[in-house]
């Protein structure tokens, strides 16, 4: 129907099972770019709890700090799009950096904290930086939100359906990523002492490795991660300060449904939750976009607290 | 009896009915606007102190406590703007409903642990705010809801409602924490499977915990919406509020009860003698609370009181 | 001081004409305790910020001339980060601490409907400068000698829509001969009264309205939005967006939704919104009251281009009305002889001021919105932008539109002429 404006009268008789077959593939495509978004997302929190036992609720704020970066590096001259973007990834992995060395690490080696409130700690001590981080954002540049312009503009239809071809791009890069750590974890030595770390650190250790330079490694994979889908985000949906709770809160509930510390988990339930939430807001009410994911949640934690692929 | 004999002899019973008796004198010669902060302080007081029995003695990570709050302000608000209820049958409403959401809650809470449990108090936020947004025309939606009768419009009679509610349930609170309820909530808090073992019905207790926590939780909330006069998700179900009362209790220092309302009364005088800061005094009192968490874990009460007796 | 006689004679000149009334009542020294004016809005945000800047500007000019009745004008500002509670606590510490005379209050609907009671509890005069929810004006009209403190200093939403419907009758069904359209509003206080409305008005002036899209203003993803939109082929979108704006308009953009955006969009007043959006907002029509370069009185570019000197952008549509509000305060208080609130609320009532966004006056206790800013041609009728290769171009009414519309090549057109 689109791109046929002569015919747009017609197209109203058009059969109904046409309409609904343009509606499934409008779905499929506009979901599949924001759960692959989704995963990425996840993946690096959920690496960082899987290694380090970390659940880090500064995470939005370090997904929007890179993507406002790369949207302020970006309109200077100096730099351009890619390089802004590109910069704006690197701003990422300095605040995951910073994140760990002024809040993660003290308080992991802290010895006036007993060993069982540790996770408190740390909840707390991350969810306090990143408000920091959210207002330092808000009074450099303001809450409103901002967008970084795509990589690829234009659009393309896909059997009808106008898709932007930056949708298609975000869900390339992410899969992309994805795929690349894939290769490190399994197939270079120290993706396998990562792995292995998160599977026994303690064993890690006997075999003559220091725990804290995979932390630093596995950090460092988290910043890039996060740059990425905070930059990504800004180009697809565009960032604000004030979004920085609903993201990491998002990244919490996709990271228990898939399983805590479970990678494969994340990336399907990131796909669950991408899926469900689009089909929610096409077929009932944008208005109540995340509610059947919420309730999911609920469902799952109640009936199977490890997730869908936990191991615990 | 040797609970109430312990509380007697504690200094720090002494040193907090000395405080609340110099704060009792303030009307007289501090300025309405400084009381009125304070009122708002005290409100969130409690609902440090409800969280931190949940938090600090039963080991529930709770990050919803507006959960709790927003049930108690929201019925409360809803039975005066909309039925014309009086304001103590709109709090007691309130309470109840909180009391009702805090078994809700102890359900997952008692099968659940640590961070799952964390993710459905947050969830049951999440829903809240939906459900309030959802049903406007009842709760006012996104404009928030201005409920028709106020406590009083003096600040020091608003400022002397506070303070006697936040020293009774702050004594009350402190009482059960350091009576064998307490105890055993603390036992089964750490090692829950040894606690059972002893012999103490850890559920039976986790439920209670729930119950007590959500209503203080539910009456604050209900009061504070009496006294501002108006209910929004911003005010008290937001998860940036249900933030605030935590970083008040962890700052105050945990399982010490009366520490959450220090933490609050800080957190809410130190953001008002920022303001001159504009937009940064919320990262300041942030990075602050960072600071204490980082070099001063046990928080300030516990800062105060390092090396004397606690009990 | 014998200038204070001549003034009084003349008071519907001193309360017209700014500069005269100055110019002739102005004393050089600070004699009397100072006017303060409390501001209350929220800081981060770009039209929230404009507030207690244009206020502050107001304030310093009506001081460099001597201030009113010697007395000099102070403005203390309070951020609310957006919160009602923040505000409440703002605006107890503004009248108890601080001891204003008066306030002038966000441009959020919420807020304001929080602070009103406040107002009417502790007899403090209030003005918003963006807030449009028609409740605050019918609030009063509900409970007048409790509530008449507030006054609405920008137009209610149901003149807004009024207003728009006004332009899209002209540009759209007159230019463009358009037939259907599509209401498309984010969930909140002031849209309410604003798409009634629209749904009342467009179908006046020869729109079929197909339908009604209320969305939350936490929605990040307009996709399905537009799509929805898009299938039901409408000739233009209607909007309401306030809290949001820069999302819609890069979605919009990049998904190269072939159907214009025409009404209210707040966030595309502000000249922030060309960068913020990477100039995805080409071609977006909306409402405003004042527009950089247009003479809607002779106030509006002289004060655009000292906002524009002295803070780097152009001040969004809140900053023209708090600007304007300074000053009628003060005149009100100079009319009243002293800033006790029941006298100012009389005064205030009496306004009769050319400010940038036009003449304002204020609808009486027995009109439908008490307290309400009149709109008309007469007196504040709004103005109808279109953002044009980075720029904010006038194009309604005739009488001050310095451009003609124009859109960007993914918009069809076609469809409205078939």
């Amino acid at each position: 129907m689109v791109g046929l404006p002569s015919s747009s009268r017609k197209s109203r008789s058009l059969e109904p099972a046409i309409v609904r077959a343009m509606l499934g593939l409008q779905i499929l495509i506009d979901g599949f770019a924001i759960s692959a978004l989704y995963a990425l997302g996840a993946t690096g929190f959920t690496l960082i709890f899987g290694v380090s036992g970390v659940l880090n609720l500064s995470h939005g704020a370090i997904m929007v700090a890179a993507a406002v970066a790369a949207w302020a590096l970006a309109g200077n001259p100096l730099f351009g799009t890619y390089l802004g973007a590109l910069l704006g990834v690197g701003v990422g992995v300095v605040v995951a950096f910073a994140t760990y060395f002024i809040v993660v690490r003290p308080i992991q080696r802290s010895r006036a904290i007993a060993e069982v409130e540790k996770e408190i700690f740390i909840l707390t001590g991350t969810l306090l930086w990143g408000i920091m981080i959210q207002e330092a954002i808000a009074y450099l540049y303001t809450s409103n939100p901002k967008t970084v312009r795509p990589l690829v503009d234009g659009v393309i239809g896909i059997a009808g359906v106008r898709t932007p071809i930056n949708e298609l791009v975000t869900a390339a890069i992410c899969w992309s990523v994805i795929g690349l750590l894939w290769l490190l974890v399994n197939r270079t030595r120290a993706g396998k002492v990562l792995l292995a770390a998160s599977i026994n650190p303690r064993g890690v250790t006997l075999l003559g490795f220091e725990l804290s330079s995979v932390y630093l490694l596995v950090w460092a994979i988290y910043g890039v991660l996060a740059g990425i889908a905070g930059v990504l985000l800004a180009m697809f949906l565009g960032v604000s300060s004030d979004g920085i709770g609903p993201l990491t809160a998002s990244a919490f509930s996709i990271v228990v449904l898939g399983g805590l510390g479970s990678v494969s988990g994340s990336l399907a339930a990131a796909y669950v939750v991408g899926y469900i939430e689009t089909i929610t807001a096409y077929m009932i009410s944008p208005a109540y976009r995340t509610i059947p994911v919420l309730l999911l949640l609920v469902l799952v934690v109640y009936l199977r607290p490890q997730g869908l692929l936990g191991r615990r | 009896m040797i609970a109430l004999r312990a509380i007697t002899r504690s200094r720090l019973v002494w040193i907090s009915l000395l405080i609340v008796a110099i704060a009792a004198t303030l009307p007289l010669y501090v300025s309405a606007y400084i009381l009125g902060l304070l009122t708002l302080a005290y409100y969130f007081g409690v609902f440090a102190m409800a969280w931190d029995l949940l938090f600090g003695f039963a080991g529930e990570v709770n990050f919803g406590p507006t959960f709790l709050i927003g049930l108690g302000a929201y019925t409360a608000g809803i039975l005066n703007s909309r039925y014309g209820l009086s304001i103590p049958v709109c709090v007691v409403a309130g309470a109840a409903a909180a009391v009702a959401g805090g078994v809700l809650l102890a359900l997952p809470a008692l099968r659940l642990r640590g961070p799952y449990f964390g993710l459905i108090t947050l969830v049951a936020v999440l829903l809240l705010q939906n459900m309030i947004v959802i049903f406007a025309s009842v709760t006012g939606g996104e404009i928030g809801m201005t409920v028709t009768d106020v406590l009083s419009i003096d600040e020091t009679e608003n400022y002397e409602y506070a303070l006697l509610f936040m020293a009774l349930s702050g004594a009350i609170l402190f009482g059960l924490s350091r009576s064998p309820i307490g105890l055993i909530l603390q036992a089964s808090g750490q090692d829950p499977i040894e606690a059972a073992a002893l012999g103490f019905n850890v559920a039976k207790h986790k439920l209670a915990a729930f119950c007590v926590s959500a209503l203080f939780s539910g009456l604050a909330g209900a009061l504070l919406i009496f006294y501002l006069g108006t209910a929004s998700v911003g005010t008290v179900v937001d998860i940036s509020v249900g933030v605030q009362v935590i970083i008040a209790a962890v700052l105050g220092g945990r399982r010490t009860i009366l520490g959450g309302a220090i933490g609050a009364v800080f957190l809410i005088v130190a953001g008002e003698v920022l303001r001159p800061l504009g937009e940064l005094s919320t990262f300041v009192v942030s990075a602050v609370a960072l600071a204490v968490i980082l070099f001063f874990p046990a928080g300030l009460l516990g800062m105060l009181m390092r090396g004397r007796e606690m009990r | 001081m014998n200038d204070e006689t001549s003034c009084s004679r003349h008071r519907t000149i001193c309360a017209i004409g700014l500069t005269a009334a100055l110019a002739t009542c102005g004393a050089p020294a600070f004699a009397a305790d100072p006017i303060r004016i409390g501001v209350i809005a929220e800081a981060s945000s770009i039209s929230g910020a404009a507030i207690p800047n244009a206020a502050q500007m107001a304030a310093d000019e009506i001081n460099a001339k001597g201030g009113i009745d010697g007395r000099k004008i102070e403005i203390v500002a309070y951020d609310d980060h957006n919160s009602s509670a923040d505000a409440v606590r703002a605006f107890q510490r503004a009248a108890n601490q601080d001891k204003v005379h008066a306030v002038i209050a966000s441009y959020v609907s919420e807020v304001v409907l929080a602070l009103e009671p406040w107002a009417a509890r502790l007899h403090m005069p209030m003005i918003t400068p963006g807030a449009a929810s028609n409740e605050i004006s019918l609030n009063i009209k509900k409970d007048y000698e409790h509530n008449k403190y507030t006054f609405h200093g920008y137009l209610t939403s149901a003149f807004l829509a009024r207003s728009v419907c006004d332009a899209a009758k002209d540009l759209l069904v007159g230019g463009l001969h358009m037939k259907s359209a599509v209401v498309v509003s984010e969930d909140a206080a002031w849209t309410t009264p604003l798409d009634t409305g629209y749904l009342e008005c467009l179908p006046q002036i020869g729109f079929k309205v197909l339908d009604h899209i209320r969305f939350s203003p936490d929605t990040t993803d307009f996709t399905p939005i537009f799509n929805k939109i898009e299938s039901e082929k409408p000739d233009v979108m209607i909007t309401g967006i306030s809290h949001v704006g820069v999302q819609p308009t890069v979605q919009w953009q990049s998904q190269q939704v072939p159907i214009p955006m025409f009404g209210i969009a707040s966030q595309a007043t502000s000249s922030t919104f060309w960068k913020d959006t990477n100039g995805a907002t080409e071609g977006v029509l909306f409402q405003t009251v004042a527009a950089p370069g247009v003479a809607t009185t002779p106030k509006s570019v002289p004060f655009t281009d000292a906002y524009v000197k002295r803070f780097g952008i152009t001040p969004a549509y809140c900053g023209y009305t708090a600007y304007d509000e300074v000053y009628y305060i003060a005149d009100a208080v100079h009319r009243a002889g002293s800033t006790e609130p029941d006298k100012m609320v009389t005064a205030l009532e009496a306004t009769d001021w050319i400010g940038t966004v036009g003449r304002v006056q204020f609808y009486g206790k027995d009109d439908q919105f008490p307290h309400a800013m009149k709109q008309g041609a007469e007196f504040v009728s709004g103005l109808l932008v279109q953002w044009q290769d980075g720029k904010q171009m006038t194009v309604w009414p005739d009488g001050v539109a310095n451009t003609k519309m124009r859109f960007p090549g993914f918009i069809k057109l076609s469809q409205a002429s078939n």
